[in-house]
């Protein structure tokens, strides 16, 4: 109890000083009380976990949206995934006595965090985006993530919720052995023509062989098969139609339902299915999943749009693949543009930038459509030099390592040309970038809206 | 005009390619590009039998250790091949896991050994208890100032020329201020980072020895490395303030 009283004035006491606290308050709390996640555990009816390499922000806000629309639930905002956030959360929810004011709880629970957990809370239902190589100076390898997350499952009850279309995941499901729903795209939107791209898990984790692929959406999320066992990509219970600004759920012997899609982008396609599936095993009908997407507002640095001059997407990059599906949906909109990408290599950004020579810049270059690419963060010169070995000619790449300046001079001369701006960046650079952004796109509401005045 | 072409290898991109292996792979197929002279990189994954005589130039990156096991069986099987070639000459490259894999054994913290290809008298234990050697690295070497990042468990010793003299960082293990290995025409080193996009003279002088090993004219045009030495200043100033850059950027004016 002594924990639940100092984290919520730790709360109250961050609040009066008009501060974030997504995190602190519970670590504070597990300091006076360690045990304090199982405590809450026994309080809660049921608990839905969201996990993976990437997608696990955007999935659990969409699956927390959704399910709100039938009861309350707690969830932990702004991707604070480790321990003490998801105390921060429980906190959040409860009274001074600790009792809760939800019998729900939506968690996104990092992979490394989640054996820690997994045997205090009443898990009902885990639902895993995919398994994609993330920053290596903090997870080692591979190999190591896929033990934890299995070691995780077993220490539960729960059904599992995996994408069909992730091999890792996949073998997951096969080794859990218990109740397993998959969600995958349909299988004729998957692209053809191979990509050299780089691909974690291309090998039968059943019998070592390599795996063959018919088609792939991105990474390593295809249409997969073992040659020589019988590993394959299993049929999907929920399938995905995309149509960028809609996506068909599909279930068997039930009607198509039609979702608006919050969010751009297929990597985001395949959040709005992990959500909506994830939605369904636990019971939701089409109503409160399609109103969960309509309420829902897409967190930071997610192909988040602002009314500038000249309008700017933001995007947080953070490892190869994630930055590789940006890249990707950055390319693929249609027109001209200029493009920003910002690079730090603070601590929360990984010190070591070597995953740009991962991410595929190529495909920037074979889009004629990037006017002028601008290279910032106090990585910048490193980012120049990339795009330079991207083949990019080095005349259409300025270094300007201020976020700031790199952003205003993008402004400005995509303003000129009549062309938006596509700005990439890493974390300790996004959330003071969403600032300066969102103070410009007032001053440019404030601007017009005086100019009509004064012409009226 | 130019009719010069090289052959180069990258041994097991399935399996080690840990560390952004592809960086060196495109500086190298670049640098060459921009001079007009053109490149094959053969892909050569766990499936393919190594054609050593057919490569002018051998790349072999870095894996994490479970992949190095499997490696190390599929070349142990070409231990000989290996030898023969390097001793007339073929150019190697080797990073981190591969780098490792050139020496008698590499000792993994268990006491279990991953036999290497003996290549060199040089040899790799990760011991027990012992932190990682992590961080941004410079030497100096006789291409100028070296630069990049380390990530290794592995402590090398070997008796060879030494790639580099430790400005910064660890080396090959931390404590005889040496980093990497240079001998006949094998390069091994811990630097990845990735290791050539950043070290512009290095990169050349690689290609440099694999077009004369395959009979061409080893002169290379100079290129424009304006970008690339303007991110080498940056790292130093940023990361290694320590590192003096003046030799460095003595080294690196056009001759």
């Amino acid at each position: 109890m002594l924990g639940i009283w100092i984290g919520k004035l730790v709360t109250w006491l961050l609040r009066m000083r008009g501060m974030d606290a997504t995190s602190f308050p519970g670590k504070i709390a597990l300091k006076f009380s360690p045990r304090l996640i199982a405590w809450f555990g026994r309080r809660i009816e049921r608990v839905i976990v969201v996990t993976g390499t990437n997608g696990k922000t955007t999935t659990t806000s969409l699956l927390a949206a959704m399910m709100q629309h039938e009861e309350p639930v707690i969830t932990n905002h702004k991707g604070a995934n480790l321990l003490q956030g998801i105390a921060t959360a429980f906190l959040q929810h409860a009274s001074w006595t600790g009792k809760l004011s939800a019998k729900t709880a939506v968690l996104e629970v990092d992979e490394a965090t989640f054996p820690l957990l997994a045997d205090s809370l009443p898990i009902v239902v885990i639902a895993v985006t995919n398994v994609f190589r993330d920053q290596l100076d903090r997870y080692g390898e591979l190999d190591v993530t896929v033990d934890k997350l299995f070691s995780a499952i077993r220490k539960t009850d729960a059904c599992l919720v995996l994408n069909a279309d992730d091999p890792i995941c996949r073998n997951l499901g096969l080794r859990a052995s218990r109740k397993t729903y998959y969600y995958g795209m349909s299988r004729d939107t998957a692209r053809a023509a191979l990509r050299r791209q780089m691909r974690d898990g291309q090998f039968c984790m059943n019998c070592g062989h390599e795996l063959v692929y018919d088609a792939f959406w991105y990474g390593q999320l295809g249409l997969y098969r073992c040659p020589s066992c019988d590993f394959a990509r299993p049929h999907p219970e929920f399938i995905g139609v995309y149509r960028g600004k809609t996506m068909a759920l599909c279930e068997e012997q039930l009607p198509e339902v039609e979702l608006k899609m919050p969010v751009q982008g297929l990597y985001n396609a395949y959040n709005v299915l992990a959500a909506a599936s994830a939605a369904r095993v636990i019971g939701l009908w089409a109503g409160p999943i399609h109103d969960g997407l309509a309420d829902y507002n897409p967190p930071d640095g997610r192909m988040q749009s602002f009314d500038t001059k000249a309008p700017v997407t933001l995007n947080l990059i953070k490892n190869p693949t994630g930055c590789d599906s940006v890249v990707q949906a950055v390319v693929s909109e249609p027109g001209e543009k200029v493009v920003v990408i910002g690079i730090n290599d603070l601590a929360a950004d990984g010190r070591d930038v070597s995953w740009l020579w991962d991410a595929d810049f190529e495909l920037f270059a074979e889009d004629a459509n990037v006017v002028s690419f601008i290279a910032s963060g106090y990585r910048a010169e490193d980012m120049a030099l990339r795009l330079k070995y991207a083949g990019i000619d080095s005349s259409r790449i300025r270094v300007e390592s201020d976020m700031d300046a790199a952003m205003d001079s993008a402004i400005e001369s995509a303003r000129l040309q009549r062309v938006p701006v596509f700005a990439l960046c890493t974390y300790t650079l996004l959330h003071k970038t969403v600032h300066t952004l969102t103070a410009k796109a007032r001053d440019h509401e404030r601007a017009n809206a005086e100019y009509r005045a004064s012409v009226s | 005009m130019n009719e010069r072409t090289l052959n180069i290898a990258h041994l097991y991109p399935d399996l080690l390619n840990l560390y952004a292996d592809r960086g060196n792979i495109v500086t190298l197929v670049q640098r060459l590009r921009w001079r007009g002279i053109e490149a094959t990189v053969h892909e050569v994954t766990h499936q393919d039998a190594p054609r050593l005589s057919a490569y002018d130039l051998v790349l072999l990156g870095g894996g994490s250790d479970r992949e190095q096991e499997i490696v190390g069986e599929y070349l142990l099987k070409h231990k000989q091949e290996f030898k023969a070639a390097v001793d007339s000459g073929l150019p190697l490259l080797a990073i981190c896991g591969g780098y490792q894999l050139l020496g008698a054994f590499y000792q993994l913290p268990n006491g279990q050994k991953i036999q290497g290809l003996d290549i060199l008298d040089m040899y790799t234990s990760a011991g027990t208890g012992l932190p990682r050697l992590i961080g941004n690295v410079a030497i100096e070497t006789e291409y100028g100032i070296v630069m990049g990042f380390e990530n290794h468990g592995g402590r090398t010793v070997h008796q060879h020329r030494p790639l580099g003299k430790v400005l910064h960082g660890h080396g090959n293990d931390g404590e005889s201020g040496y980093e990497g290995v240079h001998h006949m025409n094998i390069w091994g080193t811990y630097i990845h980072g990735p290791l050539l996009p950043k070290n512009p003279q290095f990169a050349d002088a690689v290609l440099a020895t694999a077009l004369e090993y395959a009979g061409h004219s080893a002169v290379l045009d100079p290129l424009d490395d304006v970008v690339e030495e303007s991110a080498r200043r940056a790292f130093l100033a940023r990361r290694m303030p320590d590192v003096t850059t003046s030799p460095d950027a003595a080294t690196a004016q056009p001759k």
